[in-house]
């Protein structure tokens, strides 16, 4: 790397990309192979004891202005250490974000720190990037859900095939607190092997003076209800087959041999073993053996952990300075129209238009050499 | 945290998007606007990098360079603590004779809080004190770096096409609405309509621009990521090898290596240490400087230091008595002047219906009449002998006077009956700008002209008594 790169030898800064996810938060650089840091997504405030989680939908406008912008804060001058005025930032995100929390997130970015402009990235389609392939079939095992969304040929999202389930570390991290007290687990094998013998158990010190134990039988069994079906038969495994379903028939093989698998949850070990061999065991059953033709399944193993995936994606998207500044949402456009784009909304004017941003309609189709005033 | 003076008791508002109320000392005072402003209502920017062990500055350029990151110190990669570099002596063949041995100092890296040494994940001593030591470089590198590549030749392409899609000729059968054109436009004169439409489009000079179709561009092409049928299966003895705790990384411990993310203890391989920064404050409405530090790490002082104390006065409570429902107290009170100029301040209750006044629980009476306040003289704290200041002071309303601060009293009477006392004022004080003035002052105007300045101020007076 030349030692002035980026000083003014030409092109501007390397842009700020960070991911916003509901356990924890990665940013860094754009063009870097990794995020500088990933930290927890909470901050700790001087009332009380406990850290207040910064990825909440549910409180009022005002608490979740003031929890982001001491976040951000912390990010730019604790973690980053540049300033928020020179640099474009990219935030990688989940297409289910609700539009409150990103209007209030833009908000912070644009209002108190007066960025240059702000990209709002979906992490399936960053994550595809990081591969070089055209179509791809993403699921994200986060911490509060796992979502599913293809994405294909040109790199174009088929948004009516997406399924969700709120499963992930948050659940889990629920069923361990219960099932501390519960020593027993429940198994939902169809009885093909026995269940092995569960693995010893764990002393676990916590904070030197308490000792956690915990039951080898619990060790195996609390991860087994992300694969276990619930009442609408529906576990992570049958969400990518249910994806399939949706997708139309000829991007189906495309899709079920491209499949990425992202998020912090899937970072369990013998995870992907495990979904793997329920898609092949469910694609046997009569539900899916009629709608889907297609066997064979493939998992991409990308150039970064499953849990810095999307933002590598964002990392890569961010180093193209050429096409980065016209698809940003510029500080101009935003201070104009006091909203950002979103793709279930179709009042926002198109940033970069063809006609004059919002001053005349699209003209309509008129002959040429009309005199007509 | 519990400080001798309290501060916190008494507030000041600020008047800045939203109404912030804080003490004196966490305020700035942008003298060029002549308004308090809070951490909130100024932007922060980053001055100088430093590393927190070595302190030693880094100018911004190399901190890009060596990512924010110190070259000379390192972090415990179990603790996070500072890193310390230990020296043994090895016996080493001589380079001349091979048979006789001499000592040789061998380095290696070792944490003091628990204990964790580079010996342990197998990284070699070295025989340089400093210097030595590398990260080991993320095995994805290259790949991520070609796909970097690929994707800017696409976007340039993009933005080659978009560029070549304004200044395209149209086809004179293709509706004019949907392609922004110029040449046409000039060739067949159109109407002034299409001149109208286009009052922001790009100028003709742009036209003669020439696409460089011809340039000679190397293709890059990568080659798509390759799907794996199978994927490591959970290894056998997960279900029967007991769990060594001390060999397993914390959650915290991983997530300080993105690019590892190393599940064992014997791959944590130490980082350089992450710098910290000096931070400069600037008003918004102004863009001044309100607050920048010194250059040096170890220095603490500030070249801009604009603070609130050091220009506004500061009122401070000295003693209170019991306050009973309903009855009148007496609070004493200090106010101090900063500035080295005699200073009038003048105090006003709040009006019913302020909107500012939300959280006083009590009535207050204040003094009527002008307080004045002597300038703080720097000389006089060394000068025992206090002389007289020929002030005429109302023993009613001043109870006593020290150099740049007295002491007055104010009539509080809480209206509830349970809960804290607080009460809300307002402060009028003179103030004279000694900032550069724009035009130069005419013959006979010495000094600068005194602007009044009001301030709100809240106090919590504490409970009442039972």
């Amino acid at each position: 790397m030349p030692l002035f790169e980026g000083l003014g030898s030409g092109g501007e800064k390397t842009a700020v990309v960070v991911d916003l996810g509901a356990a924890y938060t990665k940013c860094g650089f754009a063009g870097e192979t990794g995020p500088r840091f990933i930290i927890p997504s909470e901050i700790k405030r001087a009332g009380s004891p406990e850290a207040v989680r910064v990825v909440q939908y549910n409180i009022n406008t005002e608490e979740l202005y003031s929890i982001l912008k001491e976040f951000v804060h912390l990010l730019y001058f604790r973690h980053l250490l540049v300033n928020p005025r020179d640099r474009r930032v990219v935030i990688v995100e989940s297409v289910l974000c609700p539009s409150h929390f990103r209007e209030t997130l833009s908000r912070v970015f644009f209002k108190h720190f007066e960025v240059p402009s702000v990209l709002f990235a979906p992490s399936h389609l960053m994550s595809v990037m990081t591969l070089g392939i055209q179509s791809a079939l993403v699921m994200d095992c986060g911490y509060t859900e796992t979502l599913v969304l293809p994405e294909s040929l040109e790199r174009v999202p088929i948004l009516s095939a997406w399924e969700a389930l709120p499963m992930g570390g948050k659940a889990i991290h629920r069923d361990l607190q219960r099932g501390m007290k519960i020593q027993e687990a429940r198994f939902n094998l169809d009885g093909s092997a026995e269940r092995p013998a569960p693995p010893p158990d764990v002393e676990y010190p916590l904070d030197g003076q308490k000792i956690l134990h915990v039951k080898g039988a619990i060790r195996d069994s609390v991860a087994e209800m992300l694969f276990e079906q619930d009442n609408e038969e529906k576990s992570i495994a049958t969400l990518l087959l249910d994806t399939l379903v949706k997708c139309p028939i000829d991007t189906r093989k495309v899709l079920s041999e491209n499949l990425v698998i992202i998020g912090g949850t899937s970072m369990l070990p013998g995870f992907l073993h495990r979904l793997l061999s329920e898609i092949r065991s469910l694609v046997e059953k009569p539900k899916y053996r009629d709608a889907l033709a297609t066997k064979s399944f493939r998992i991409h193993s990308p150039p970064a952990k499953p849990n810095c995936t999307a933002w590598l994606g964002g990392a890569i998207f961010g180093a193209l300075q050429d096409i980065l500044g016209s698809r940003s949402v510029s500080r101009d456009y935003y201070s104009e129209t006091g909203r950002i784009p979103d793709w279930c909304c179709l009042s926002t004017p198109l940033p970069d238009s063809v006609y004059e941003a919002g001053k005349m309609p699209p003209p309509l189709m008129k002959r040429a050499f009309s005199t007509e005033k | 945290m519990a400080t001798l003076l309290q501060p916190e008791k008494v507030l000041y508002l600020v008047r800045g998007e939203k109404k912030i109320r804080v003490p004196l000392s966490q305020l700035y005072f942008c003298r060029y606007c002549s308004e308090l402003r809070s951490l909130e209502c100024v932007s922060h920017e980053v001055d100088s990098h430093f590393c927190p062990s070595c302190l030693e500055n880094m100018p911004s350029a190399e901190a890009k360079l060596k990512k924010n990151r110190c070259a000379n110190c390192f972090d415990c990669p179990c603790c996070m603590h500072t890193l310390s570099t230990r020296a043994t002596n090895i016996p080493a063949p001589l380079p001349d004779d091979p048979t006789k041995t001499t000592m040789k100092k061998a380095y290696y890296l070792a944490c003091g809080f628990c204990r964790w040494t580079s010996r342990d994940v197998g990284m070699a001593d070295k025989s340089v004190a400093s210097g030595g030591w590398q990260e080991p470089e993320n095995p994805h590198t290259q790949r991520i770096n070609k796909l970097i590549e690929y994707y800017q030749q696409l976007a340039q392409r993009e933005k080659l096409e978009r560029d070549r899609k304004k200044l395209a000729r149209r086809r004179p059968f293709m509706p004019q609405a949907f392609s922004v054109n110029i040449h046409t436009t000039e060739k067949y004169g159109l109407g002034t309509r299409l001149q109208r439409q286009r009052s922001g489009a790009p100028i003709i000079a742009l036209y003669g621009l020439s696409l460089k179709e011809g340039e000679d561009q190397k293709e890059i092409t990568i080659e798509s990521a390759q799907a794996l049928d199978e994927v490591e299966p959970l290894p056998e003895d997960y279900y029967t090898r007991p769990v060594n705790l001390p060999e397993v990384t914390t959650l915290r411990q991983r997530l300080l290596q993105p690019d590892f993310q190393p599940a064992g203890a014997s791959q944590l391989h130490p980082r350089h240490k992450h710098l910290l920064m000096k931070r400069s404050l600037r008003c918004r409405k102004c863009e001044h400087n309100l607050s920048k530090p010194e250059f040096n790490p170890t220095s603490i002082k500030f070249k801009i230091q604009l603070v609130a104390v050091s220009y506004i006065p500061e009122v401070r409570i000295m003693s209170i008595p019991n306050l009973r429902h309903l009855k009148e107290s007496q609070v004493l009170l200090t106010l101090t002047n900063p500035v080295e100029n005699i200073t009038h301040v003048s105090l006003y209750t709040c009006e019913e219906g302020d909107p500012d006044d939300i959280n006083s629980t009590a009535k207050v009476l204040v003094p009527s009449k002008e307080l004045v306040l002597a300038g703080k003289d720097a000389a006089a704290e060394y000068d025992e002998l206090a002389e007289p200041q020929g002030f005429q002071d109302d023993p009613d309303v001043v109870a006593f006077r020290k150099s740049n601060k007295i002491g007055f009293f104010i009539k509080v009477i809480p209206q509830r009956e349970e809960g804290d006392v607080t009460v809300a004022f307002k402060l009028r004080h003179d103030f004279r700008n000694l900032a550069a003035p724009i035009r130069p002052t005419e013959e006979g105007e010495a000094t600068s002209e005194a602007i009044w300045l009001t301030h709100h101020v809240e106090l919590s007076l504490g409970p009442l008594a039972t």
